[in-house]
């Protein structure tokens, strides 16, 4: 990244109360977190194919035995699941991290607060709908689009992402407006 | 391009995915209490459904009006993270970005003045821990640099 321009650049007075940016927390601390839970924490997150322990390992920079065991904890609490018995692989269940999410949102929000969101939200998607015309954003190819309509694959890419998510946003929120219980995405709730 | 990231299946891949709150929260959790920023917060008004970061400006010269950091991070791995620096007589952007384009590989950057596309073709790390802490380590560079003559 460049360097400010000279004029931007502290003035001999201001140089005098300089930060210090050694006393910070040094960066890949921060990002990594404190705890080897974390290490495997963020690991799981990113596991969207069927992925072994020994590979588990790796990504997390721990050993075999502490992945297995992790897995496992992980597996009882929703975070992954399993897929295959032999050898034993392991996906990010993304249904229970909805699932999760759903409960805090009825935590967050009143009901009438829900509406709302889930008002504003639809408005999006019909706009993104009407932008598109398209039903779902899945019905779009981003670069058949964005050949179709002169715009930037980018340009395209950042819509559609952001359809998505408002797709993402909308199932979550009527999840959290069902009263009846059935809602437990065929997860075990944790304890 | 290499990596795990390639071997999925590429129906979310190369068509867009939606952003992946879980790792904002994880993202949040650790940067949320750092002395770096004052706020941390998820789906600002201006930007829905990314994570903004704002720099406490104690790490900026008097020139600097404002400096934020915004994440934008998807379930395929895909993401846009970008620095923006206000002045009094202008702007200064960074983004580094990992998803579908035919103006660049699926790795790339939009540096200052323009930010403009194309960009320039990178290559970041795999994992998104290191590609944070690449980028915050860039951006600790550029603070450094304005205490130095």
């Amino acid at each position: 990244m460049e360097e400010p321009r000279p004029e931007l650049k502290a003035d001999p007075d201001e140089r005098r109360d300089a930060p210090d940016f050694d006393e910070l927390v040094p960066l890949e601390e921060l990002v990594t977190g404190d705890r080897t839970r974390d290490d495997f924490f963020d690991a799981v997150l990113g596991l969207d194919s069927p992925t072994t322990a020994s590979d588990v390992a790796d990504l997390a920079g721990h050993g075999v035995d502490a992945a297995r065991e992790y897995l496992e904890w992980f597996e009882r609490l929703g975070v992954v699941a399993q897929v295959t018995d032999s050898p034993a692989t392991y996906e990010r269940n993304q249904e229970y991290l909805n699932w999760r999410r759903v409960q805090r949102l009825r935590d967050q929000y009143t009901e009438d607060e829900l509406i709302d969101l889930l008002e504003k939200t639809a408005e999006r998607d019909e706009a993104f709908a009407e932008e598109f015309g398209a039903e779902f954003p899945d019905a779009v190819t981003i670069t058949a689009h964005a050949a179709h309509i002169d715009r930037s694959i980018e340009e395209v890419w950042r819509d559609v992402s952001a359809w998505k998510t408002v797709r993402r946003r909308i199932s979550l929120l009527e999840r959290a407006l069902q009263t009846d219980s059935n809602d437990t995405a065929g997860q075990r709730t944790t304890a | 391009m290499s990596g795990r990231r390639d071997d999925i299946p590429s129906s979310g891949d190369g068509n867009g995915a939606p952003i992946d709150l879980d790792r904002l929260d994880a993202i949040v959790e650790r940067l949320a209490t750092d002395e770096r920023f004052t706020d941390v917060e998820v789906q600002p008004e201006y930007a829905p459904d990314r994570l903004m970061c704002r720099y406490d400006l104690g790490f900026y010269p008097q020139s600097v009006q404002s400096a934020r950091f915004t994440i934008a991070w998807f379930e395929n791995g895909d993401f846009s993270l970008h620095y923006h620096e206000e002045h009094e007589d202008g702007t200064f952007d960074h983004r580094w970005d990992r998803h579908l384009s035919t103006h660049n590989s699926r790795d790339h950057i939009h540096p200052s003045p323009s930010a403009s596309t194309p960009g320039d073709d990178a290559s970041h790390p795999e994992e998104w821990r290191d590609v944070m802490s690449m980028v915050l380590s860039e951006i600790e560079e550029r603070q450094q640099a304005f205490w130095t003559e």
